[in-house]
């Protein structure tokens, strides 16, 4: 009991910490994108699981992990742009349209997998992406094994991270996704196309659901099952706020959420008698309080889940 | 709309290689053929025209309770506390537990609707939330302090006492006599839209100024539709305890929360529209595992069903709002310019 706290237990502690954020983190990097054009999409559970089966069945047919995570992100950035259409378009209460696109896509993945495998006694499975171990730097005692021997995706999503910040910060099209998000009508009257601003992001927004999808399918695990995402599509939505729609800091966030259920493994795992629940309660009543001292500075985005119309006033 | 989600179906279903006029007899089938299967869909359809009651008041009032999953599973929990170790006469256990059922419920529902008068929290993030605090909740309970002593381990509660259960209607089946206490809260729902709270919650819905002008308080309106449409949620969750499960366990609540969404929406939150719909998913999946079984048709179809109903709701009701005629209008002034 009193010697299970030692390092080799907080190296591998903090090293799946890391892998786990890594979905929640690609998903809600992509969210800040949807979200600071003013768009909720609730819909990313379905989004994710309808990723992570089409990139098991590409990578499975093709042989290739390389198509599967083509095949996730490209039905991913499908099924955001029927959430673009039906609330950009459509104009349909966004709320209600994520529920139904989260319906849909676990509906449909699990659907159109028992189509294609029917029922096996043994779930087909591919060989998943191995990790690699950077040179040089993972062979550092202890650091090595926590930030350099994971996939490439791990990696990937870290820097996509850094990379969003710079976008939506430092580039002109971050500005325009800020500006539809924050006054439309003030983005529209200077000359920027609001509901395609608004479509882009969106996509965008699926398309890092669809890659975290595939993630879960053939990168963390090495087959599909329609419960596989378990949560993480509005984990991440949840991220996203308590990161006050900020990619660095949704970083932490992710790690937050990563942390609470590796140790909640673990500690299942080796029977120590801490209530684990408590533990994986503590990041949704830490978005809770986030969520409350944003709303008072009003850091939301001003436009959120409201459509927009030229007609209206 | 819902002719198109079965037309749809049954095109899914062709695709897949089935019959769809067999898929779906097999549906009826399994919801139909017998007396066990006929009061199924009444016991799946209380639980989820409850919820989906409590899901209309807070959406009546544009307010987004998606987490009414968690109010359920509050609800609960606190039942069958109060069964277990209140240790009072049969009756008065009963009907505290009701309260307490609603009580909790009402605080999980109104905690969010605080949040949002108070802090202007949005309410679509705090209630997911709660939900997931709710369950993990449930979690800590069956495999804490509330584990049955004699349960071998498994998560979950002690049985409530037999006499606490409510009895049976039909034998060999489960139906209850919950039905009647929900039956009894359909009528006091279409009673509530004729009361004054009724009518403020309503004009709330349409606007802040609207209501304000009215002389509302709009802050105190907020918190008291979340009180109401979390309690309908907690009620939901007492009936299921005395009527189906007895105990508690991992996971009661199941998808309960969004299937409640799409009942509200599909009955126009007009409650007897929304008995009607409750009634017809309670149908699609008390038969929709027959199906599995009987055709090889994944059960997912219903879930497919389900969704699809919810986009053409909101595609018919923005049809109605003018916004895509001038979406295509607009395009053809594009197009002539």
């Amino acid at each position: 009991m009193d010697n299970i706290f030692t390092a080799t237990f907080f190296v591998s502690i903090f090293a799946s910490t890391i892998r786990l954020a890594t979905p929640i983190l690609l998903t809600a990097l992509g969210e800040i994108y949807t979200q600071r054009s003013g768009i909720l999409n609730l819909g990313l559970e379905g989004t994710m699981t309808m990723s992570a089966m089409a990139g098991f069945v590409c990578a499975y047919f093709s042989k290739n992990l390389f198509i599967g995570f083509l095949g996730g992100i490209i039905v991913g950035m499908i099924c955001s742009a029927f959430m673009a259409f039906l609330s950009i378009t459509v104009r349909a209460n966004q709320v209600i349209a994520g529920t139904a696109l989260t319906i849909l896509g676990i509906g449909f993945s699990s659907f159109i997998y028992r189509i294609i495998f029917g029922i096996q006694k043994l779930p087909p499975q591919v060989e998943s992406l191995t990790k690699f171990d950077i040179p040089l730097l993972s062979s550092i005692p202890y650091i090595g094994t926590i930030f350099f021997q994971h996939n490439l995706i791990v990696y990937l999503a870290y820097i996509l991270a850094v990379f969003s910040w710079i976008v939506l910060e430092k580039t002109t099209f971050g500005l325009n996704v800020k500006a539809v998000g924050e006054h439309p009508r003030a983005a529209d009257s200077k000359g920027i196309n609001v509901s395609k601003v608004r479509y882009t992001a969106v996509i965008i927004g699926g398309a890092f659901a669809g890659l975290s999808g595939a993630f879960m399918s053939i990168a963390y695990m090495n087959s599909f099952s329609d419960t596989m995402i378990a949560g993480r599509g509005f984990i991440a939505v949840a991220v996203v706020v308590f990161a006050r729609w900020n990619p660095l800091r949704a970083m932490v966030g992710s790690l937050l959420f990563g942390i609470a259920s590796a140790l909640q493994i673990r500690f299942q795992a080796i029977g120590v008698p801490i209530p684990n629940q408590f533990l994986l309660m503590l990041p949704y009543l830490v978005t809770i309080i986030a969520l409350i001292t944003v709303s008072k500075k009003a850091e939301f985005p001003s436009a959120y889940t409201k459509p927009y119309s030229r007609m209206e006033r | 709309m819902v002719s198109g989600a079965l037309l749809t179906g049954a095109i899914l279903i062709i695709i897949s290689g089935n019959d769809p006029i067999a898929a779906y007899a097999a549906l009826l089938e399994g919801a139909f053929s017998n007396s066990y299967r006929i009061s199924e869909t009444f016991v799946k359809a209380i639980p989820l025209m409850l919820m989906a009651l409590g899901v209309s008041i807070a959406f009546k009032n544009q307010i987004w309770n998606i987490g009414a999953g968690g109010q359920f599973t509050i609800g609960t929990i606190l039942s069958v506390i109060v069964c277990l170790y209140f240790k009072l006469p049969p009756i008065p256990t009963i009907i505290l537990s009701f309260i307490f059922a609603f009580i909790g419920g009402a605080l999980w529902g109104g905690l969010a609707g605080w949040l949002k008068a108070r802090f202007n929290a949005n309410e679509v993030i705090t209630t997911l939330m709660l939900d997931y605090i709710a369950t993990y909740l449930l979690a800590y309970l069956v495999y804490g302090p509330m584990m049955d002593p004699n349960g071998f381990g498994y998560p979950q509660s002690a049985v409530i006492e037999k006499v606490l259960r409510l009895p049976k209607l039909i034998v060999g089946g489960r139906l209850h006599t919950g039905i009647f206490v929900a039956i009894a809260i359909l009528f006091l729902m279409l009673l509530f839209w004729r009361s004054t709270l009724g009518f403020k919650i309503e004009l709330a819905g349409q606007g802040n100024d609207v209501s304000r002008y009215a002389g509302i308080d709009n802050k105190k309106i907020i918190v008291i539709t979340m009180l109401l449409s979390g309690g309908l949620s907690g009620i939901a969750g007492w009936n299921e305890i005395h009527g189906i499960h007895f105990r508690l366990m991992t996971d009661l609540a199941g998808s309960y929360g969004s299937i409640a969404i799409v009942i509200a929406l599909l009955g126009n939150l007009n409650p007897l529209g929304i008995a009607i719909s409750a009634y017809f998913f309670s149908v699609l999946i008390v038969g929709g595992n027959t199906m599995q079984n009987l055709t090889g048709i994944p059960y997912s179809l219903v879930d497919i069903i389900q969704g699809l109903i919810v986009v053409f709701v909101i595609t018919r009701t923005a049809f109605r709002t003018e916004s895509i005629q001038t979406f295509f209008r607009k395009r053809r002034y594009q197009h002539n310019g």
